[in-house]
Protein backbone atom coordinates (compact mmCIF):
# COMPACT_ATOMS: atom_id res chain seq x y z
CA UNK A 1 0.00 0.00 0.00
CA UNK A 2 1.22 3.63 -1.11
CA UNK A 3 0.55 6.96 -0.27
CA UNK A 4 -1.54 7.72 -3.26
CA UNK A 5 -4.03 4.64 -2.41
CA UNK A 6 -4.59 5.74 0.77
CA UNK A 7 -5.26 9.17 -0.33
CA UNK A 8 -7.35 7.55 -2.89
CA UNK A 9 -9.28 5.38 -0.41
CA UNK A 10 -9.71 8.19 2.05
CA UNK A 11 -10.86 10.13 -0.96
CA UNK A 12 -13.49 7.53 -2.07
CA UNK A 13 -14.54 7.01 1.89
CA UNK A 14 -15.44 10.79 1.92
CA UNK A 15 -17.22 10.55 -1.07
CA UNK A 16 -19.02 7.97 0.22
CA UNK A 17 -20.31 9.26 3.50
CA UNK A 18 -21.18 12.89 2.09
CA UNK A 19 -23.36 11.07 -0.37
CA UNK A 20 -25.06 9.00 2.12
CA UNK A 21 -25.52 11.15 4.27
CA UNK A 22 -29.05 12.40 3.66
CA UNK A 23 -30.12 8.92 3.94
CA UNK A 24 -28.84 8.43 7.74
CA UNK A 25 -29.65 12.11 8.47
CA UNK A 26 -33.42 12.15 8.03
CA UNK A 27 -33.77 15.70 10.41
CA UNK A 28 -34.73 18.53 7.81
CA UNK A 29 -32.83 20.80 10.26
CA UNK A 30 -29.65 18.63 9.88
CA UNK A 31 -29.99 18.51 6.68
CA UNK A 32 -29.99 22.79 6.61
CA UNK A 33 -27.20 22.59 8.21
CA UNK A 34 -25.28 20.53 6.63
CA UNK A 35 -26.72 22.42 3.05
CA UNK A 36 -25.71 25.80 4.70
CA UNK A 37 -22.23 23.87 5.67
CA UNK A 38 -21.27 23.38 2.06
CA UNK A 39 -22.71 26.51 0.93
CA UNK A 40 -20.06 28.27 2.92
CA UNK A 41 -17.52 25.82 1.93
CA UNK A 42 -18.41 26.49 -1.29
CA UNK A 43 -18.17 30.64 -0.87
CA UNK A 44 -14.99 30.06 0.87
CA UNK A 45 -12.86 28.32 -1.81
CA UNK A 46 -14.12 30.50 -4.44
CA UNK A 47 -13.16 33.39 -2.44
CA UNK A 48 -10.05 31.33 -1.69
CA UNK A 49 -8.82 31.65 -5.43
CA UNK A 50 -7.96 35.69 -4.81
CA UNK A 51 -8.25 35.43 -0.86
CA UNK A 52 -5.60 32.84 -0.68
CA UNK A 53 -4.09 32.42 -3.94
CA UNK A 54 -2.96 36.25 -5.04
CA UNK A 55 -2.24 36.96 -1.33
CA UNK A 56 -4.89 39.90 -1.14
CA UNK A 57 -7.62 39.87 1.40
CA UNK A 58 -11.20 40.55 -0.13
CA UNK A 59 -13.99 41.60 2.11
CA UNK A 60 -16.79 41.96 -0.03
CA UNK A 61 -17.92 38.66 -1.28
CA UNK A 62 -20.98 39.31 -0.15
CA UNK A 63 -21.78 41.78 -3.08
CA UNK A 64 -21.27 38.91 -5.58
CA UNK A 65 -23.05 36.50 -3.30
CA UNK A 66 -25.76 39.55 -3.85
CA UNK A 67 -25.69 40.06 -7.74
CA UNK A 68 -26.00 36.41 -7.94
CA UNK A 69 -29.52 35.81 -5.91
CA UNK A 70 -30.73 39.11 -7.16
CA UNK A 71 -30.29 38.65 -10.97
CA UNK A 72 -31.93 35.03 -10.94
CA UNK A 73 -34.70 36.00 -9.04
CA UNK A 74 -35.47 38.88 -10.63
CA UNK A 75 -35.17 37.50 -14.39
CA UNK A 76 -37.29 34.26 -12.75
CA UNK A 77 -39.91 36.45 -10.84
CA UNK A 78 -40.57 38.57 -13.14
CA UNK A 79 -39.98 37.22 -16.79
CA UNK A 80 -40.48 33.75 -15.68
CA UNK A 81 -36.91 32.24 -16.43
CA UNK A 82 -35.50 29.53 -15.37
CA UNK A 83 -33.30 30.01 -12.11
CA UNK A 84 -30.03 27.87 -14.18
CA UNK A 85 -30.15 30.45 -16.84
CA UNK A 86 -30.37 33.48 -14.47
CA UNK A 87 -27.16 31.72 -12.41
CA UNK A 88 -24.92 31.97 -15.25
CA UNK A 89 -26.29 35.44 -16.06
CA UNK A 90 -25.85 36.49 -12.59
CA UNK A 91 -22.22 34.96 -12.69
CA UNK A 92 -21.84 36.88 -15.71
CA UNK A 93 -22.83 40.00 -14.19
CA UNK A 94 -20.88 39.30 -11.27
CA UNK A 95 -17.83 38.80 -12.96
CA UNK A 96 -18.01 42.19 -14.85
CA UNK A 97 -18.71 44.21 -11.40
CA UNK A 98 -15.50 42.00 -10.37
CA UNK A 99 -13.32 42.73 -12.89
CA UNK A 100 -14.22 46.82 -12.29
CA UNK A 101 -13.58 46.35 -8.30
CA UNK A 102 -10.32 44.76 -9.23
CA UNK A 103 -8.74 46.97 -12.35
CA UNK A 104 -8.46 50.16 -9.22
CA UNK A 105 -8.19 48.10 -6.11
CA UNK A 106 -5.55 45.22 -7.26
CA UNK A 107 -3.16 48.30 -7.24
CA UNK A 108 -3.71 48.55 -3.28
CA UNK A 109 -1.50 46.80 -0.61
CA UNK A 110 -2.93 44.82 2.45
CA UNK A 111 -5.27 47.05 4.40
CA UNK A 112 -6.14 49.10 1.96
CA UNK A 113 -7.49 46.87 -0.85
CA UNK A 114 -9.43 45.05 1.91
CA UNK A 115 -10.96 48.48 2.94
CA UNK A 116 -11.70 49.49 -0.93
CA UNK A 117 -13.63 46.25 -1.18
CA UNK A 118 -15.42 46.78 1.94
CA UNK A 119 -16.73 49.98 0.73
CA UNK A 120 -17.82 48.57 -2.98
CA UNK A 121 -19.74 46.05 -0.90
CA UNK A 122 -21.45 48.11 1.47
CA UNK A 123 -21.93 50.95 -1.61
CA UNK A 124 -24.12 47.97 -3.21
CA UNK A 125 -25.59 47.04 -0.54
CA UNK A 126 -26.91 50.36 0.48
CA UNK A 127 -27.71 51.04 -3.66
CA UNK A 128 -30.04 47.47 -3.48
CA UNK A 129 -31.76 48.51 -0.32
CA UNK A 130 -32.73 52.09 -1.25
CA UNK A 131 -33.94 51.11 -4.40
CA UNK A 132 -37.59 50.03 -5.14
CA UNK A 133 -37.28 49.66 -9.05
CA UNK A 134 -34.32 49.87 -11.36
CA UNK A 135 -35.86 50.50 -14.83
CA UNK A 136 -38.18 47.45 -15.32
CA UNK A 137 -36.32 45.36 -12.67
CA UNK A 138 -38.56 45.26 -9.19
CA UNK A 139 -35.57 45.05 -6.31
CA UNK A 140 -37.98 45.98 -3.31
CA UNK A 141 -35.44 47.44 -1.17
CA UNK A 142 -34.71 46.44 2.18
CA UNK A 143 -37.79 44.12 2.03
CA UNK A 144 -35.89 42.02 -0.30
CA UNK A 145 -37.73 39.29 -2.67
CA UNK A 146 -39.57 36.39 -1.98
CA UNK A 147 -40.05 33.05 -4.41
CA UNK A 148 -43.07 31.48 -4.31
CA UNK A 149 -42.61 28.05 -3.70
CA UNK A 150 -45.25 26.89 -6.50
CA UNK A 151 -44.34 24.66 -9.41
CA UNK A 152 -41.59 22.88 -7.87
CA UNK A 153 -39.34 20.71 -10.45
CA UNK A 154 -35.92 20.72 -11.31
CA UNK A 155 -36.76 23.52 -14.16
CA UNK A 156 -37.31 25.91 -12.01
CA UNK A 157 -34.48 25.02 -9.01
CA UNK A 158 -37.26 24.58 -6.45
CA UNK A 159 -37.89 21.19 -4.46
CA UNK A 160 -40.38 20.39 -1.48
CA UNK A 161 -37.18 18.28 0.16
CA UNK A 162 -33.68 19.49 1.62
CA UNK A 163 -32.24 16.60 -0.26
CA UNK A 164 -32.30 17.85 -3.81
CA UNK A 165 -30.75 20.79 -2.72
CA UNK A 166 -27.92 18.99 -0.36
CA UNK A 167 -26.92 16.80 -3.85
CA UNK A 168 -26.95 20.33 -6.00
CA UNK A 169 -24.36 21.67 -3.79
CA UNK A 170 -22.51 19.22 -2.71
CA UNK A 171 -21.83 18.81 -6.76
CA UNK A 172 -20.95 22.68 -7.09
CA UNK A 173 -18.97 22.05 -3.66
CA UNK A 174 -16.97 19.28 -5.78
CA UNK A 175 -16.44 20.99 -9.24
CA UNK A 176 -15.31 23.96 -7.13
CA UNK A 177 -12.72 22.36 -5.41
CA UNK A 178 -11.57 19.85 -8.18
CA UNK A 179 -11.34 23.42 -9.91
CA UNK A 180 -8.83 25.02 -7.35
CA UNK A 181 -6.98 22.18 -7.34
CA UNK A 182 -6.00 22.64 -10.85
CA UNK A 183 -5.55 26.13 -11.01
CA UNK A 184 -3.17 25.74 -7.74
CA UNK A 185 -0.96 23.09 -10.19
CA UNK A 186 -0.96 25.44 -13.30
CA UNK A 187 0.92 28.61 -14.67
CA UNK A 188 -2.19 30.86 -13.39
CA UNK A 189 -1.95 29.29 -9.98
CA UNK A 190 2.11 29.35 -9.60
CA UNK A 191 2.04 33.29 -11.06
CA UNK A 192 -1.06 34.45 -8.40
CA UNK A 193 1.13 32.70 -5.55
CA UNK A 194 4.76 34.15 -6.90
CA UNK A 195 2.80 37.56 -7.27
CA UNK A 196 1.14 37.45 -4.03
CA UNK A 197 4.17 36.74 -2.23
CA UNK A 198 6.69 38.72 -3.97
CA UNK A 199 5.11 40.87 -6.79
CA UNK A 200 8.65 42.44 -7.86
CA UNK A 201 10.61 38.96 -7.61
CA UNK A 202 7.54 38.05 -10.04
CA UNK A 203 7.34 40.49 -12.41
CA UNK A 204 10.92 40.00 -13.45
CA UNK A 205 9.87 36.65 -13.83
CA UNK A 206 7.90 37.33 -16.29
CA UNK A 207 4.69 37.09 -14.40
CA UNK A 208 2.09 40.04 -15.18
CA UNK A 209 0.33 40.22 -11.71
CA UNK A 210 -2.13 42.42 -12.35
CA UNK A 211 -3.55 40.73 -15.12
CA UNK A 212 -3.10 37.18 -12.78
CA UNK A 213 -5.27 39.02 -10.05
CA UNK A 214 -7.64 40.02 -12.12
CA UNK A 215 -7.96 36.45 -13.93
CA UNK A 216 -8.44 34.91 -10.46
CA UNK A 217 -11.07 38.10 -9.65
CA UNK A 218 -13.13 37.11 -12.67
CA UNK A 219 -13.12 33.34 -12.07
CA UNK A 220 -13.84 33.99 -8.18
CA UNK A 221 -17.03 36.30 -8.66
CA UNK A 222 -18.68 34.53 -11.21
CA UNK A 223 -18.74 30.93 -8.86
CA UNK A 224 -19.17 33.39 -5.89
CA UNK A 225 -22.44 34.64 -7.65
CA UNK A 226 -23.66 30.78 -8.74
CA UNK A 227 -24.21 30.10 -4.93
CA UNK A 228 -25.90 33.60 -4.59
CA UNK A 229 -28.65 31.84 -6.78
CA UNK A 230 -28.51 28.70 -5.33
CA UNK A 231 -29.34 30.54 -1.59
CA UNK A 232 -31.99 32.55 -3.19
CA UNK A 233 -34.23 28.97 -4.52
CA UNK A 234 -33.15 27.07 -1.26
CA UNK A 235 -34.28 29.64 1.47
CA UNK A 236 -37.02 31.55 -0.63
CA UNK A 237 -36.31 35.23 0.75
CA UNK A 238 -33.43 37.48 -0.13
CA UNK A 239 -33.02 40.73 1.47
CA UNK A 240 -29.89 43.25 1.56
CA UNK A 241 -28.92 42.31 4.79
CA UNK A 242 -28.70 38.18 4.30
CA UNK A 243 -27.52 38.25 0.75
CA UNK A 244 -25.12 41.33 0.42
CA UNK A 245 -24.53 42.09 4.22
CA UNK A 246 -21.13 42.53 5.71
CA UNK A 247 -21.56 39.80 8.22
CA UNK A 248 -21.31 37.22 5.21
CA UNK A 249 -17.99 39.14 3.49
CA UNK A 250 -16.58 38.26 6.87
CA UNK A 251 -17.87 34.69 7.87
CA UNK A 252 -16.00 33.83 4.47
CA UNK A 253 -12.76 35.44 5.59
CA UNK A 254 -13.11 34.08 8.29
CA UNK A 255 -13.38 30.91 7.58
CA UNK A 256 -10.74 31.12 5.09
CA UNK A 257 -8.20 32.08 8.00
CA UNK A 258 -9.09 30.18 10.21
CA UNK A 259 -8.95 27.16 8.16
CA UNK A 260 -6.23 28.28 6.14
CA UNK A 261 -5.81 30.57 2.98
CA UNK A 262 -4.33 29.23 0.15
CA UNK A 263 -4.69 25.82 0.44
CA UNK A 264 -7.31 23.52 -1.22
CA UNK A 265 -8.60 21.91 2.36
CA UNK A 266 -8.11 25.16 4.03
CA UNK A 267 -11.82 26.58 3.40
CA UNK A 268 -13.58 23.35 4.09
CA UNK A 269 -11.94 22.67 7.28
CA UNK A 270 -12.90 26.17 8.24
CA UNK A 271 -16.42 25.50 7.17
CA UNK A 272 -16.69 22.17 8.97
CA UNK A 273 -15.75 23.65 12.15
CA UNK A 274 -17.09 26.90 12.28
CA UNK A 275 -20.43 26.30 11.03
CA UNK A 276 -21.48 24.21 14.06
CA UNK A 277 -20.44 26.65 15.90
CA UNK A 278 -21.96 29.56 14.26
CA UNK A 279 -25.46 27.19 13.63
CA UNK A 280 -25.90 25.92 17.64
CA UNK A 281 -25.13 29.15 18.92
CA UNK A 282 -28.28 30.69 17.30
CA UNK A 283 -29.91 27.35 18.30
CA UNK A 284 -29.16 27.50 21.84
CA UNK A 285 -28.30 31.64 22.55
CA UNK A 286 -30.03 33.27 19.57
CA UNK A 287 -32.21 34.92 21.60
CA UNK A 288 -30.69 35.63 24.71
CA UNK A 289 -27.34 36.23 22.99
CA UNK A 290 -27.68 36.95 19.42
CA UNK A 291 -24.16 37.36 16.99
CA UNK A 292 -22.55 35.50 19.89
CA UNK A 293 -20.56 32.71 17.03
CA UNK A 294 -18.81 36.09 15.32
CA UNK A 295 -17.08 36.76 19.39
CA UNK A 296 -16.03 32.49 19.65
CA UNK A 297 -14.72 33.13 16.06
CA UNK A 298 -13.52 36.60 17.15
CA UNK A 299 -11.58 34.36 19.69
CA UNK A 300 -10.97 31.49 18.02
CA UNK A 301 -8.96 33.55 14.97
CA UNK A 302 -6.72 35.14 17.50
CA UNK A 303 -6.22 32.22 18.99
CA UNK A 304 -5.80 30.43 15.20
CA UNK A 305 -3.37 33.40 14.16
CA UNK A 306 -1.08 33.06 17.31
CA UNK A 307 -0.15 29.47 17.39
CA UNK A 308 -0.75 28.66 13.29
CA UNK A 309 -0.41 31.31 11.26
CA UNK A 310 -1.58 29.49 8.05
CA UNK A 311 -4.28 28.30 9.83
CA UNK A 312 -5.79 24.86 11.00
CA UNK A 313 -5.06 22.86 8.04
CA UNK A 314 -1.20 22.93 8.03
CA UNK A 315 -1.37 20.89 11.48
CA UNK A 316 -4.07 18.92 10.45
CA UNK A 317 -2.71 17.96 7.22
CA UNK A 318 0.80 17.11 8.73
CA UNK A 319 -1.30 14.84 11.70
CA UNK A 320 -2.57 12.88 8.38
CA UNK A 321 0.87 12.48 6.53
CA UNK A 322 2.11 11.06 9.75
CA UNK A 323 -1.14 8.94 10.45
CA UNK A 324 0.06 7.71 6.71
CA UNK A 325 3.20 7.07 7.01
CA UNK A 326 2.47 5.13 10.54
CA UNK A 327 -0.21 2.64 8.18
CA UNK A 328 2.66 2.55 5.03
CA UNK A 329 5.26 2.03 7.64
CA UNK A 330 3.52 -0.42 10.06
CA UNK A 331 2.86 -2.86 6.61
CA UNK A 332 6.05 -2.75 5.38
CA UNK A 333 7.37 -3.65 8.90
CA UNK A 334 4.65 -7.09 8.97
CA UNK A 335 5.93 -7.75 5.25
CA UNK A 336 9.39 -8.37 6.67
CA UNK A 337 8.16 -9.96 9.76
CA UNK B 1 26.12 42.48 -32.71
CA UNK B 2 25.24 44.76 -29.69
CA UNK B 3 22.38 43.28 -27.32
CA UNK B 4 21.99 46.22 -25.12
CA UNK B 5 22.78 49.62 -26.27
CA UNK B 6 21.65 52.98 -23.83
CA UNK B 7 22.15 56.51 -25.06
CA UNK B 8 21.78 59.05 -22.86
CA UNK B 9 20.42 58.07 -19.68
CA UNK B 10 18.92 60.22 -17.18
CA UNK B 11 16.79 59.46 -14.29
CA UNK B 12 15.77 61.73 -11.56
CA UNK B 13 13.66 61.13 -8.14
CA UNK B 14 12.46 64.67 -7.35
CA UNK B 15 15.35 66.88 -7.58
CA UNK B 16 18.15 63.89 -7.42
CA UNK B 17 19.53 63.15 -10.37
CA UNK B 18 20.22 59.18 -10.17
CA UNK B 19 21.67 58.69 -13.52
CA UNK B 20 23.30 61.32 -15.53
CA UNK B 21 23.58 61.18 -18.89
CA UNK B 22 24.72 57.45 -18.76
CA UNK B 23 25.65 55.62 -22.16
CA UNK B 24 26.95 52.23 -22.74
CA UNK B 25 27.31 49.18 -25.03
CA UNK B 26 27.56 45.51 -24.41
CA UNK B 27 28.05 43.26 -27.02
CA UNK B 28 26.26 39.90 -27.45
CA UNK B 29 28.71 37.09 -25.28
CA UNK B 30 30.31 39.95 -23.16
CA UNK B 31 30.60 39.96 -19.12
CA UNK B 32 29.77 42.93 -18.69
CA UNK B 33 31.19 44.87 -15.16
CA UNK B 34 29.35 47.64 -13.66
CA UNK B 35 31.00 49.26 -10.57
CA UNK B 36 31.17 52.52 -8.49
CA UNK B 37 31.07 53.41 -4.68
CA UNK B 38 27.61 53.06 -2.97
CA UNK B 39 24.68 55.36 -4.35
CA UNK B 40 26.21 55.52 -7.96
CA UNK B 41 23.21 55.05 -9.31
CA UNK B 42 23.68 51.15 -10.50
CA UNK B 43 20.96 49.65 -9.36
CA UNK B 44 19.30 52.34 -10.44
CA UNK B 45 20.47 51.99 -14.04
CA UNK B 46 19.58 47.88 -13.67
CA UNK B 47 15.78 48.98 -12.66
CA UNK B 48 15.68 51.57 -15.84
CA UNK B 49 16.70 48.51 -17.67
CA UNK B 50 14.53 45.71 -16.57
CA UNK B 51 11.83 48.05 -16.88
CA UNK B 52 10.96 48.86 -13.35
CA UNK B 53 11.58 52.33 -13.63
CA UNK B 54 10.64 54.63 -16.67
CA UNK B 55 13.74 56.53 -17.36
CA UNK B 56 13.25 60.75 -17.08
CA UNK B 57 15.26 60.61 -20.68
CA UNK B 58 17.23 58.87 -23.23
CA UNK B 59 16.87 55.25 -24.69
CA UNK B 60 17.71 51.92 -24.29
CA UNK B 61 17.83 49.19 -27.19
CA UNK B 62 17.86 45.44 -26.20
CA UNK B 63 18.10 43.84 -28.96
CA UNK B 64 17.73 46.45 -32.06
CA UNK B 65 14.74 47.55 -30.31
CA UNK B 66 14.33 50.44 -28.66
CA UNK B 67 12.48 49.22 -25.02
CA UNK B 68 12.17 52.72 -23.10
CA UNK B 69 9.12 52.12 -20.77
CA UNK B 70 8.02 48.53 -21.38
CA UNK B 71 7.08 46.38 -18.62
CA UNK B 72 9.22 43.56 -16.27
CA UNK B 73 7.44 41.00 -17.75
CA UNK B 74 7.42 41.66 -21.56
CA UNK B 75 11.19 42.50 -21.15
CA UNK B 76 11.15 39.28 -19.65
CA UNK B 77 9.77 37.00 -22.39
CA UNK B 78 11.94 38.87 -24.56
CA UNK B 79 14.90 37.46 -22.78
CA UNK B 80 16.29 39.98 -20.01
CA UNK B 81 16.57 38.46 -16.81
CA UNK B 82 17.45 40.13 -13.73
CA UNK B 83 17.92 38.70 -10.30
CA UNK B 84 18.11 41.55 -7.01
CA UNK B 85 20.55 42.94 -4.51
CA UNK B 86 17.96 42.30 -2.20
CA UNK B 87 17.05 39.22 -2.73
CA UNK B 88 13.15 38.43 -2.92
CA UNK B 89 12.70 34.24 -3.08
CA UNK B 90 8.98 32.93 -2.78
CA UNK B 91 9.74 32.77 1.23
CA UNK B 92 6.95 29.98 1.23
CA UNK B 93 7.45 27.93 -1.51
CA UNK B 94 9.95 25.21 -1.95
CA UNK B 95 12.92 26.15 -4.32
CA UNK B 96 12.22 23.86 -7.20
CA UNK B 97 8.28 25.98 -6.70
CA UNK B 98 10.53 29.13 -7.58
CA UNK B 99 12.05 27.94 -9.97
CA UNK B 100 9.26 26.94 -12.16
CA UNK B 101 7.47 30.31 -11.22
CA UNK B 102 10.30 31.04 -13.87
CA UNK B 103 10.20 28.57 -16.47
CA UNK B 104 6.85 28.85 -16.82
CA UNK B 105 7.98 32.02 -18.87
CA UNK B 106 8.47 29.70 -21.87
CA UNK B 107 5.91 27.35 -21.56
CA UNK B 108 1.79 26.55 -20.48
CA UNK B 109 2.81 23.10 -19.65
CA UNK B 110 3.67 22.09 -15.93
CA UNK B 111 5.28 18.79 -16.80
CA UNK B 112 7.79 21.01 -19.21
CA UNK B 113 8.21 23.69 -16.84
CA UNK B 114 9.51 21.00 -13.86
CA UNK B 115 11.70 19.37 -16.28
CA UNK B 116 13.09 22.78 -17.43
CA UNK B 117 13.55 23.88 -13.61
CA UNK B 118 15.10 20.05 -12.80
CA UNK B 119 17.88 20.92 -15.74
CA UNK B 120 19.19 24.61 -13.98
CA UNK B 121 18.70 23.29 -10.61
CA UNK B 122 20.87 20.77 -11.81
CA UNK B 123 23.47 22.69 -13.59
CA UNK B 124 23.65 25.11 -10.32
CA UNK B 125 24.64 21.88 -8.37
CA UNK B 126 20.87 22.83 -6.27
CA UNK B 127 19.67 19.63 -6.96
CA UNK B 128 19.51 18.76 -3.16
CA UNK B 129 18.05 21.82 -2.19
CA UNK B 130 14.81 21.47 -4.33
CA UNK B 131 12.52 20.70 -1.28
CA UNK B 132 13.93 22.92 1.13
CA UNK B 133 11.31 25.75 1.86
CA UNK B 134 13.15 28.84 0.06
CA UNK B 135 12.40 30.88 3.32
CA UNK B 136 15.10 28.82 5.09
CA UNK B 137 17.96 28.38 2.48
CA UNK B 138 21.01 30.76 3.87
CA UNK B 139 22.24 33.83 2.15
CA UNK B 140 24.11 31.84 -0.38
CA UNK B 141 21.81 29.84 -1.61
CA UNK B 142 19.41 32.21 -1.54
CA UNK B 143 21.62 34.38 -4.53
CA UNK B 144 21.89 31.48 -5.64
CA UNK B 145 18.44 30.79 -5.97
CA UNK B 146 17.90 34.42 -7.74
CA UNK B 147 20.44 33.29 -10.24
CA UNK B 148 18.41 29.98 -10.95
CA UNK B 149 15.10 31.54 -11.42
CA UNK B 150 15.79 33.96 -13.81
CA UNK B 151 17.95 31.13 -15.42
CA UNK B 152 14.72 29.29 -16.17
CA UNK B 153 13.33 31.87 -18.16
CA UNK B 154 16.39 31.09 -20.52
CA UNK B 155 17.61 34.93 -21.16
CA UNK B 156 19.89 36.41 -23.95
CA UNK B 157 20.78 38.93 -21.23
CA UNK B 158 21.14 38.04 -17.70
CA UNK B 159 21.37 41.47 -15.60
CA UNK B 160 23.54 40.24 -11.51
CA UNK B 161 22.68 43.01 -9.20
CA UNK B 162 25.68 41.96 -6.46
CA UNK B 163 25.05 37.87 -6.45
CA UNK B 164 28.58 37.88 -4.54
CA UNK B 165 28.01 40.14 -1.99
CA UNK B 166 27.77 37.81 1.54
CA UNK B 167 30.00 34.87 -0.12
CA UNK B 168 32.76 33.15 1.29
CA UNK B 169 35.82 33.78 -0.86
CA UNK B 170 35.23 29.68 -2.02
CA UNK B 171 31.75 30.90 -3.23
CA UNK B 172 32.94 33.82 -4.68
CA UNK B 173 34.80 31.67 -7.22
CA UNK B 174 32.45 28.90 -7.43
CA UNK B 175 30.14 32.01 -9.25
CA UNK B 176 32.77 33.81 -11.04
CA UNK B 177 33.02 29.72 -12.75
CA UNK B 178 29.13 29.62 -13.15
CA UNK B 179 29.34 33.04 -14.81
CA UNK B 180 31.74 32.23 -16.74
CA UNK B 181 30.36 29.08 -18.18
CA UNK B 182 27.28 30.86 -18.82
CA UNK B 183 28.71 33.29 -21.11
CA UNK B 184 30.35 30.25 -22.83
CA UNK B 185 26.46 29.08 -23.20
CA UNK B 186 25.61 31.83 -24.93
CA UNK B 187 24.03 34.57 -22.48
CA UNK B 188 25.14 37.74 -22.06
CA UNK B 189 25.89 39.22 -18.49
CA UNK B 190 25.62 42.71 -17.01
CA UNK B 191 27.24 42.40 -13.41
CA UNK B 192 27.23 44.97 -10.79
CA UNK B 193 30.12 43.56 -8.27
CA UNK B 194 31.52 45.75 -5.43
CA UNK B 195 33.92 42.17 -4.72
CA UNK B 196 36.81 43.76 -6.99
CA UNK B 197 38.71 40.35 -7.01
CA UNK B 198 35.59 38.81 -9.07
CA UNK B 199 34.67 41.69 -10.70
CA UNK B 200 38.45 41.76 -12.25
CA UNK B 201 38.53 38.55 -13.14
CA UNK B 202 35.18 38.27 -14.74
CA UNK B 203 34.96 40.96 -16.92
CA UNK B 204 36.05 41.71 -20.50
CA UNK B 205 34.72 45.67 -20.15
CA UNK B 206 33.89 47.62 -16.79
CA UNK B 207 32.03 50.92 -16.61
CA UNK B 208 33.03 53.07 -13.45
CA UNK B 209 29.55 55.09 -12.66
CA UNK B 210 30.31 58.28 -9.31
CA UNK B 211 27.28 59.89 -8.83
CA UNK B 212 25.03 58.51 -11.89
CA UNK B 213 27.56 59.54 -14.06
CA UNK B 214 30.42 57.35 -15.90
CA UNK B 215 33.85 58.57 -15.24
CA UNK B 216 35.88 55.65 -16.44
CA UNK B 217 35.10 52.67 -19.11
CA UNK B 218 37.97 49.90 -20.40
CA UNK B 219 39.26 46.58 -19.44
CA UNK B 220 39.46 45.71 -15.57
CA UNK B 221 43.13 46.68 -15.96
CA UNK B 222 42.64 50.08 -17.62
CA UNK B 223 39.57 51.47 -15.17
CA UNK B 224 41.85 49.91 -12.09
CA UNK B 225 44.43 52.57 -12.59
CA UNK B 226 42.24 55.22 -13.52
CA UNK B 227 42.97 58.42 -11.54
CA UNK B 228 39.42 58.98 -11.36
CA UNK B 229 38.30 55.89 -10.46
CA UNK B 230 41.01 55.74 -7.27
CA UNK B 231 39.71 59.63 -6.52
CA UNK B 232 35.90 58.38 -6.39
CA UNK B 233 36.64 55.12 -4.23
CA UNK B 234 39.39 56.42 -1.46
CA UNK B 235 39.61 60.30 -1.78
CA UNK B 236 41.93 62.92 -2.99
CA UNK B 237 44.69 61.59 -0.86
CA UNK B 238 44.98 58.40 -2.38
CA UNK B 239 45.91 59.54 -5.59
CA UNK B 240 49.74 59.16 -6.68
CA UNK B 241 50.97 61.24 -8.83
CA UNK B 242 52.84 59.40 -11.85
CA UNK B 243 55.62 62.43 -11.34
Amino acid sequence: MTHQSINKAACLLIAAVVLGLPLVVRSATYLHILVLLYFYAYLTTSWNLVGGFAGVLPLGHAAFVGIGAYTSSILYLQYGISPWLGMIVGGVLATIVGILIGLPTFKMRGAYFALATIAFAEGIRVMIENIDRLGPFVLNGPRGLQIPPLNLGLKNFLFASKEPYYYIILLMLGAVLVLTYAISRSKLGYYLNAGGEEPEAAMALGVNVARAKLIAMAMSSFLTALAGTFYAQFTLYIHPKSVVSLDLSFEIAFIALIGGRGSIAGPVLGALLLRPVSDFSRIYFGDTLPGLHLVIFGVVLILVMIYQPRGLQEPLTRLYNNLVDRLVGRRVGELQA
Amino acid sequence: MNILEIKNLYKDFGGLRALNDLSLTIEQGQIFGLIGPNGAGKSTAFNCIAGVYAPTGGEIFFNGARINGEKPWTLCTKGLARTFQIVKPFATKTVLYNVMVGSFARTANRAIAEEKALEVLEYLHFTKHKDTRAGNLTIADRKRLEIARALATEPKLLLLDEVMAGLRPSEVDEMVEIIKDLRDRGVTIFVIEHIMRAIMALSDHVVVLHFGQKIAEGTPRQVASDEKVIKAYLGDEYVVSAN
